[in-house]
């Protein structure tokens, strides 16, 4: 997938002014930035749910442009990816098996039994099959991120994006979301990771992006980047996480 | 109690009993039910934001929410044959419960779907789903599990506002009592006789929703967990 010159306003505020991005198959990228970068309506308006200004979309060798989307070209698209929110946004009135089977059973016409098969070894995967019939409410923050992590992977998405997959945690639930993440990306899942998590950045993704004010200020492999940062902002940024939580 | 009051009460009794069950109850269930389509249309296209349509909407709610059910009684029953339009009675009452309901009951049913997180139809999205299969799976189960507590309050309301018929000739539970007060002169005996038969209806309508709400709250309720995990 690539992206090429997404712009983006919210009226007057222009949040994000020209980005390239290059994703391929197998990639984990880690999006870093202070908030109010654009990170989050970055990955919002890849799969759609802002609409770009303008920029241009390739997807499977198939070239799209961001300002003029068809509805249905966003609804093939969308059935080739998945979405992980930061306040993971499962289907209140369906338990956790329901939650991963409904993009089978409804969006792809998947029969019942096979969609349940599916649904719960991928609930299995993320460690949670034994909640198979539990309501979102019933379920743990940690438990819900992991649920919606089996619902991204029910649907065999050739991409997965991380909206701040940890952000909205308890710090001892984090590591149980981050777990299951690593594994994914050792099995091979592209994942585009919009994060605050240094460690995961740092040890699990190959690649890391640092945007601030709607614009990538810096990118590259991630050992080089953590080693090395080029730019002056980027070692502020990195400086200030890292003193943060030391302290 | 002399005999005379205990026979024109035992009389009360089955009249009254009579008439809930021609008239009363069929009302109350038809006069609903079409309600309930009326206000889910009113209220989907509302939510939806469907031109026209959604203007339509406003516009019906706001006369059958803004004018008495009494007036609309009369003025459909006798107004309406003045221009060629007659209709009997009983379905002046059903047509005129079900617009006036309908009227509440969009409202109640558009408010629950607007309480939806806007996040449970992105998640839809993302999943693949379209605006329909989000609709029929995710937000309109979610609506109606808000909307029911209300709802059921309308239906109880609506209940006793049938009494109102009586009013268009429509012989329902309260003109049989008022017949019978007629003829025996024992209005305190038989009003709250019929009050009592009214109450004995709404409570049980009462119990109703008691047991719906409870089966139908187990995905917002914690203590389901408990009982699983015991």
């Amino acid at each position: 997938m690539e992206i090429r010159e997404l712009r983006k306003s919210f009226g007057a505020n222009t949040v994000l002014k020209g980005i390239d991005l290059t994703v391929e198959k197998g990639d984990v990228i880690a999006i870093l930035g202070p908030s109010g970068s654009g990170k989050t309506t970055l990955l919002r308006c890849i799969n759609f749910l802002e609409k770009s200004d303008s920029g241009t979309m390739v997807f499977d060798d198939e070239t799209y442009d961001l300002g003029h989307m068809h509805r249905a070209d966003i609804a093939a698209i969308r059935k080739k990816t998945a979405f992980v929110f930061q306040n993971y946004n499962l289907f209140a009135n369906l338990t956790a098996l329901g939650n991963v089977t409904l993009g089978l059973t409804s969006a792809r016409k998947m029969d019942k039994e096979k969609a349940r098969w599916i649904g719960m070894e991928m609930l299995d995967k993320v460690g949670l099959s034994d909640r198979a019939d539990y309501y979102p409410i019933q379920l743990s923050g940690g438990q819900q991120q992991r649920v919606a992590i089996a619902r991204a992977l029910a649907t065999n998405p050739e991409i997965i994006y991380f909206d701040e997959p940890t952000s909205a945690l308890d710090p001892e639930l984090i590591g149980e979301v981050l777990t299951v993440m690593r594994q994914l990306a050792e099995d091979g899942m592209t994942m585009l990771v919009v994060t605050h998590e240094l460690s995961f950045a740092e040890n699990v993704s190959s690649r890391v992006i640092f945007m601030e004010n709607g614009s990538i200020v810096e990118q590259g492999p991630s050992k080089e980047f953590f080693a090395d940062p080029r730019e002056q902002r980027t070692r502020e940024f990195l400086k200030n996480i890292r003193t943060q939580h030391d302290a | 109690m002399s005999e005379r009051i205990w026979n024109i009460l035992v009389e009360g009794f089955v009249k009254i009993m009579l008439a809930s069950i021609k008239v009363t109850i069929p009302l109350t269930v038809l006069g609903f039910s079409f309600a309930m389509i009326i206000a889910m249309f009113m209220a989907l296209v509302q939510y939806a934001k469907v031109p026209v349509l959604r203007q339509l909407s406003r516009l019906y709610i706001w006369i059958f929410r803004g004018t008495p059910l009494l007036v609309q009684l009369y003025l459909a029953y006798f107004g309406l044959p003045k221009i060629g339009i007659v209709l009997n009675s009983f379905l002046c009452a059903v047509v005129v419960f079900s617009l006036n309901e309908g009227a509440y009951c969009a409202e109640i049913m558009r408010s629950a779907l607007e309480a939806v997180p806007e996040g449970q139809m992105e998640a839809g999205y993302c999943v693949g789903m379209n605006y329909l299969q989000i609709m029929q799976h995710v937000v309109i189960p979610q609506a109606l599990r808000t909307a029911f507590p209300p709802l059921s309050n309308s239906v109880i309301a609506m209940l006793k506002d049938t009494s109102l018929v009586a009013e268009i000739t429509v012989a329902d539970m309260f003109m049989a009592a008022q017949k019978i007060v007629g003829r025996t002169y024992e209005p305190l005996w038989l009003y709250c006789e019929v009050a009592l038969i009214y109450l004995f209806f709404s409570t049980i309508l009462t119990f109703v929703q008691r047991y719906f709400e409870k089966r139908l709250s187990a995905y917002n309720s914690r203590e389901t967990e408990v009982r699983t995990q015991e």
